[in-house]
């Protein structure tokens, strides 16, 4: 899956107390995020968090109400050739139904001043060299997708911008993309790709960026940030009353779940452990149960919480 | 600028591979045929017969055929240049390849100009194609056709890229397809008309400034002072050639300008 010819010139991507006002609304309030190269970064939110505001401040597209964006220190417009240093997927819609596949791309080579030999490469990384010649009129979501996706490997870029890019692909497209994303950061290119798949975003991302009503909820490695958020421990005991009763009493807040077994919030296996041990409760099962992306997620969008001092942003 | 010749390369290469530009071309050809064919129609004494045109004002009826084509598709081929970006959001991948959008206006107004070369050069053949052999069959004089060309081409040619340029300044500033496409043909087969028969009623002025009256002096040549007027048929008295040609560049640049200062560096969504 060899994608590159020419050495890859990754750069950081950095948002600095950006905020965009449509009239009275404020779409993104005093965001700051830094990507950086060799990791997949997911940005993460819910919809109308301002993901794709920030995407298209990022690539000029829009203008901001104030702050900054740069891609390797500069504003997008003033990178020389753009489209051979960032490549952005931002919507299936940006074609014309009655252009073909190909000529959708060379048109995009021609604006770039890229030779049509790499059209047929990204055309055969996608998976689209059968139907290069159909118009794009007839493709379904995700062929539309893996065009997108050609159209922004066209200039072999080192820092990658995608919304959404898993939209309309099937399971075997979606994981395709996986690899794929995995093999470009590998190579040491800059990858910020936004979705609300958690899941899939779950199993391929390195860092995330998570946002709610245009504000930064969290940011750094994921490993670290749900290590960090709250962890539970899940209990079952026949003596579950006296066992939250205990809890209770040692500042933890237990929840009875059902039957014998109770959820003791803010709990870990170091704390609660000795609780029980010196209690003398019998227990069948004790489990901690640590937040995934998606818990955290609901988390800190839902709660309009922030966790404390964001991750450092690691370097490579 | 060196990147200009291949944002120009990419525009024309855009025209070429979508439908409505050649839909354009078509209706320019089928327009100026039937140009052809009416300036075969000569009115004698209040018959009307099919004949060879045989003084200036019907020679250059024949070589100004396409007239009709310039004043309807040249301004809508300018519109479909830009609009066709809005409506099918093909702008955000030309941005992302090109942010500085005036250089993106440039290319724009320079490939429109150049299908407007291409559109009259279509018309010119299918006049030559046509017009020559009717002209010959029906006993006209070609030497006579043929020294209308230097009066009648030139101003032809700059007719249709200026009004191409025009179109995709209407294009700029109206943004919406359909709207751009109702307001061209609208401003100049009905609201002009409108205009200057007002003007010329009431006031009994001649309203030379508008671009179909430019247009009529550019493609007319000698009109302002020649009999019977130019190739668009008007009697009342044009403007110079030269000073239709400033009038409709002004046209051109200033909706385009305008279009560019008022939407085209508005936030692509």
């Amino acid at each position: 899956m060899s994608t590159v010819n020419a050495p890859v010139r990754a750069a950081s991507i950095e948002v600095k107390g950006l905020t965009k006002r449509f009239g009275a609304v404020t779409a993104v309030d005093d965001l700051s995020f830094r990507v950086e190269p060799g990791r997949i970064t997911g940005f993460l939110g819910p919809n109308g968090a301002g993901k794709t505001t920030t995407l298209r401040i990022l690539l000029d597209l829009a203008a901001p109400t104030s702050g900054n964006c740069t891609i390797g220190g500069r504003p997008y417009r003033d990178i020389p050739d753009p489209s051979r240093h960032v490549g952005a997927v931002l919507e299936a819609t940006n074609f014309h139904p009655s252009r073909r596949a190909r000529a959708h791309l060379q048109m995009m080579a021609i604006e770039a001043g890229i030779a049509s030999p790499r059209i047929d490469a990204v055309l055969a990384l996608v998976g689209l060299t059968a139907d290069a010649k159909r118009k794009v009129g007839g493709y379904s979501l995700g062929m539309r997708q893996r065009l997108q996706l050609a159209g922004a490997l066209l200039g072999d870029p080192g820092v990658l911008i995608l919304d959404e890019p898993s939209n309309g692909l099937d399971p075997q497209g979606i994981a395709w993309l996986r690899d794929l994303l995995r093999h470009l950061a590998a190579e040491g290119r800059t990858i910020l790709v936004s979705s609300h798949l958690l899941a899939e975003m779950a199993q391929t991302v390195d860092d995330v960026v998570i946002v709610s009503r245009g504000r930064l909820r969290a940011q750094g490695p994921l490993s670290i940030l749900t290590a960090r958020a709250q962890s539970s421990m899940r209990v079952r005991t026949p003596e579950a009353d006296r066992l939250s009763e205990i809890a209770r009493r040692a500042g933890f807040a237990p929840r009875q779940l059902g039957g014998d077994a109770l959820l003791v919030d803010g709990a870990t296996p170091e704390a609660l452990g000795p609780l029980i041990a010196t209690n003398g409760v019998v227990v069948h099962e004790l489990v901690q149960v640590s937040q995934d992306l998606e818990s955290l997620f609901l988390e800190l969008t839902t709660s309009m919480t922030t966790l404390d001092q964001p991750a450092p942003a690691v370097t490579r | 600028m060196t990147t200009m010749p291949r944002l120009v390369r990419a525009e024309l290469f855009k025209l070429r591979t979508t439908p409505g530009p050649w839909v354009c071309f078509a209706v320019v050809v089928l327009l100026t045929g039937l140009g052809v064919t009416t300036s075969f129609i000569v009115g004698h004494h209040g018959v009307v017969h099919f004949t060879a045109p045989t003084t200036t004002t019907q020679l250059r009826r024949l070589m100004g055929a396409g007239y009709t084509a310039a004043i309807v598709m040249a301004p809508v081929l300018g519109v479909l240049c830009i609009t066709t970006e809005y409506r099918h959001r093909i702008l955000t991948a030309t941005l992302l390849i090109h942010p500085r959008r005036a250089d993106v206006l440039v290319a724009k107004v320079l490939a429109s100009a150049a299908w407007g070369v291409l559109m009259a050069v279509a018309s010119f053949v299918m006049i030559a194609a046509m017009g020559i052999p009717l002209l010959l069959a029906e006993g006209g004089s070609l030497p006579h056709l043929l020294r209308q060309v230097g009066p009648v081409m030139p101003g032809m040619f700059a007719a249709y890229i200026l009004l191409a340029v025009y179109g995709m300044g209407i294009g700029t500033l109206v943004r919406n397809q359909i709207a751009g496409v109702i307001l061209a043909l609208g401003l100049s087969l009905v609201l002009e008309p409108i205009i200057v028969a007002i003007f010329s009623s009431l006031a009994h002025m001649d309203v030379n400034f508008l671009p179909t009256r430019a247009t009529q002096a550019l493609a007319g040549s000698l009109s302002a002072r020649g009999p019977g007027g130019g190739a668009g048929g008007t009697a009342r008295a044009l403007l110079s050639w030269w000073l239709g040609a400033i009038v409709l560049v002004l046209w051109g640049t200033g909706t385009a300008v305008l279009g560019y200062f008022t939407t085209f560096r508005r936030d692509v969504t």
